[in-house]
């Protein structure tokens, strides 16, 4: 287990407001959000809907900004990111997982997983030998060549966990990352989840309903009508 | 970088396959709008090249050289003093075929019967051939005049030798006005009545021989009012006679077919004006169909430019990958077109089209008689032209959805996933 004791956070939220209008409505999502998150940390967002966890995780995920407050994602302020540095930012240090898989369809499994590499312009030997690691590692060996709709549901979203850290993203976003799939799959993914972050120091940040993902989780951080309710702290 | 946008291409490829009914729909649109632009281009290219050939043939060649006063006062005594010089001058450009030096003007001409004003050419028919005067590829009844020097002899028009009742044989007196204001006047015998299909040619056509006109007008050995210069190509004939501008002798002009025969050149031009027209309608509906498939198409994939924006694709990789498609559209459906269109223009532009039924007798524009057969041959360059065209018109159709595209919120890839 990696230590979380007297580190830089990797991700820090200060006093943070997001208001947005929903036709005619203005939604305060969140209201006054402070969060630390430690390298290597495997926490989990939860709460009931409505209770800005999505919202948090856009505006970790420099997806979107903040109405007031601070924002901090290793290092970078993203208040003061152009939405280009943002792009950079996200492609380079932001891993991201989607309830959906979200893969690009007409890309095989290898090819989806290389993506934010190709795009970071690292060589193909270097991309090869980390994708094809990682593929074996979630369990996929043999199924590079396959297209999303060659694939089940779990196989995806391992491809999509593979793309995520395939980069060696400074921290994980993953929304709802099991709620597609069974039971069984939804174990082996966080299987292989818990193992990247206790075997890699991967950073990962959930945010979920589901008690699996929380039973996982080394700290779940609750939050009700835009703001942390409690923070529960597991060993 | 170049890693990136070698896999946009790819993905670009794939992309233009997830719906392939649609795809292959545009690609029916494109092929539709090339066989048209292929069509009216190719007609015009060989209906015109053909006329303008023709019209170089029945006279003044695709590049005249003439005394610089000749077009506006037409007169047999604003004469080219040297013509043997200036054939020889123009036969070194490495695109000049062919020469002829020529008497070309106005004449009076009566049998017994009747009289009528008409024109007439003096040529020396040693010397002339089909690709330079194609009166001989013409209908004939008799001969044609058979030497330079050839004595009393003369060609009639048949519409003018029904004018004058003249039969092969017939005596016929010819009247012009010679170099010094004099009026002379000769006698010759009909040899040969020629039906070349224009009908207003044939109303007014008179062949003489060179030598004997030459020596009835006074001029001087070697003295003539035209050389008639002949191009391969005749999109050569403005560089010809840019180039023999500076060769022929003072007093003279060298004066292009479009410059010399304006009313077929206007003909020409309007034609290609309308021609023009159409392909640029026809154009335009095939980019809004090719837009309204690319914009539907991107509009379908929003949701996933946001997850590739989320992901850390930049703006304008997803407006490149978009603008790909639209390469790739436009790539396709040309080889598609030249696919489907070899066939119907191989039969095009070797069999042609007979509309003899339609013209009856003949047609003539500018007194050059329209053929029977019009073919589909495109010019090379007019080949490129549609094909940057097709392309052009696509990748414009693809630029709004591309730039909506490249604003793909990565929000949403969230916030609905």
């Amino acid at each position: 287990m990696v230590s979380t004791a007297e580190k830089t956070p990797i991700v820090l939220l200060e006093g943070v407001h997001k208001t947005y209008r929903q036709g005619e409505v203005e939604v305060k999502a969140l209201r006054g959000l402070d969060l630390e998150v430690l390298p290597g940390e495997f926490l989990v967002l939860t709460g009931p809907s409505g209770s800005g966890k999505t919202t948090a995780l856009n505006l970790i995920g420099a997806l979107d900004e903040p109405t007031t407050g601070t924002v901090k994602v290793d290092g970078h302020e993203l208040s003061t990111l152009s939405r280009a540095a943002r792009s950079r930012l996200r492609r380079d240090r932001i891993g991201f997982v989607f309830q959906a898989y979200n893969l690009i369809p007409v890309l095989t499994a290898y090819e989806n997983a290389e993506m934010v590499m190709r795009l970071q312009g690292t060589d193909e030997a270097k991309r090869r030998e980390r994708v094809m690691s990682l593929l074996r590692e979630v369990g996929l060996s043999g199924m590079e060549d396959r297209r999303p709709m060659q694939l089940s549901g779990g196989q995806q979203q391992r491809v999509a966990i593979a793309r995520a850290i395939a980069s060696d993203p400074a921290v994980t976003l993953a929304d709802e990352p099991t709620a597609n799939v069974d039971s069984v799959t939804a174990s082996k993914l966080l299987d292989i989840m818990e193992r990247l972050n206790r075997e890699h120091g991967a950073t990962f940040i959930f945010s979920t309903h589901d008690p699996r993902v929380m039973e996982r989780a080394r700290r779940v951080v609750h939050l009700v009508d835009g703001q942390v309710e409690s923070i529960e702290v597991r060993a | 970088m170049a890693r990136a946008n070698a896999r946009l291409a790819t993905m670009a490829w794939r992309n233009l396959w997830r719906n392939r009914r649609r795809t292959l729909i545009t690609q029916f649109g494109i092929v539709f709008g090339v066989f048209m632009a292929v069509l009216f281009t190719g007609i015009g290219d060989s209906t015109y090249g053909q006329m303008i050939d023709h019209a170089a043939t029945l006279g003044g060649g695709h590049v005249v050289v003439q005394h610089h006063e000749l077009q506006d006062l037409p007169t047999l005594k604003k004469t080219v003093l040297d013509a043997p010089a200036v054939e020889a001058s123009a036969r070194e450009l490495p695109s000049v075929t062919a020469t002829a030096t020529r008497i070309s003007g106005a004449a009076m001409v009566a049998t017994a019967k009747n009289s009528q004003g008409t024109f007439f050419f003096a040529i020396d028919p040693t010397r002339e051939t089909n690709d330079t005067f194609g009166i001989l590829d013409a209908e004939w009844e008799g001969e044609m005049l058979k030497a330079p020097d050839q004595a009393k002899a003369i060609v009639l028009g048949r519409g003018l030798a029904e004018n004058l009742e003249a039969k092969l044989g017939t005596k016929v007196v010819y009247t012009v006005t010679d170099k010094d204001g004099e009026i002379v006047s000769a006698l010759a015998r009909v040899v040969g009545i020629v039906t070349t299909g224009a009908p207003s040619l044939d109303a007014s056509l008179c062949l003489l021989p060179i030598d004997v006109v030459r020596e009835h007008l006074s001029y001087a050995p070697g003295e003539a009012t035209l050389v008639a210069v002949f191009v391969g190509d005749h999109r050569e004939s403005a560089a010809v006679a840019a180039a023999l501008a500076a060769r022929v002798p003072e007093g003279s002009v060298a004066l292009t077919w479009a410059q010399a025969q304006p009313d077929l050149a206007g003909f020409i031009a309007m034609k290609e004006g309308g021609a023009l027209i159409f392909e640029v309608i026809i154009m335009v509906l095939l980019a809004a169909g090719i837009f309204n498939t690319l914009f539907v198409s991107v509009m379908e994939r929003m949701r996933e430019f946001g997850i590739m924006a989320a992901v850390g694709f930049q703006p304008r990789q997803l407006f490149s990958l978009v603008m790909w498609e639209s390469a790739w559209m436009a790539l396709v459906g040309l080889v598609a077109s030249v696919v489907v269109i070899a066939g119907p223009y191989y039969h095009l532009s070797t069999k042609g089209i007979d509309y003899s039924s339609m013209i009856g007798d003949g047609a003539e524009v500018a007194g050059v008689a329209m053929a029977p057969i019009m073919y589909v041959r495109l010019y090379p360059t007019s080949g490129l032209v549609i094909a940057a065209v097709v392309i052009v018109a696509t990748m414009v159709s693809g630029l709004y959805p591309a730039w909506r595209a490249g604003r793909a919120n990565p929000a949403d890839a969230i916030r609905l996933g």
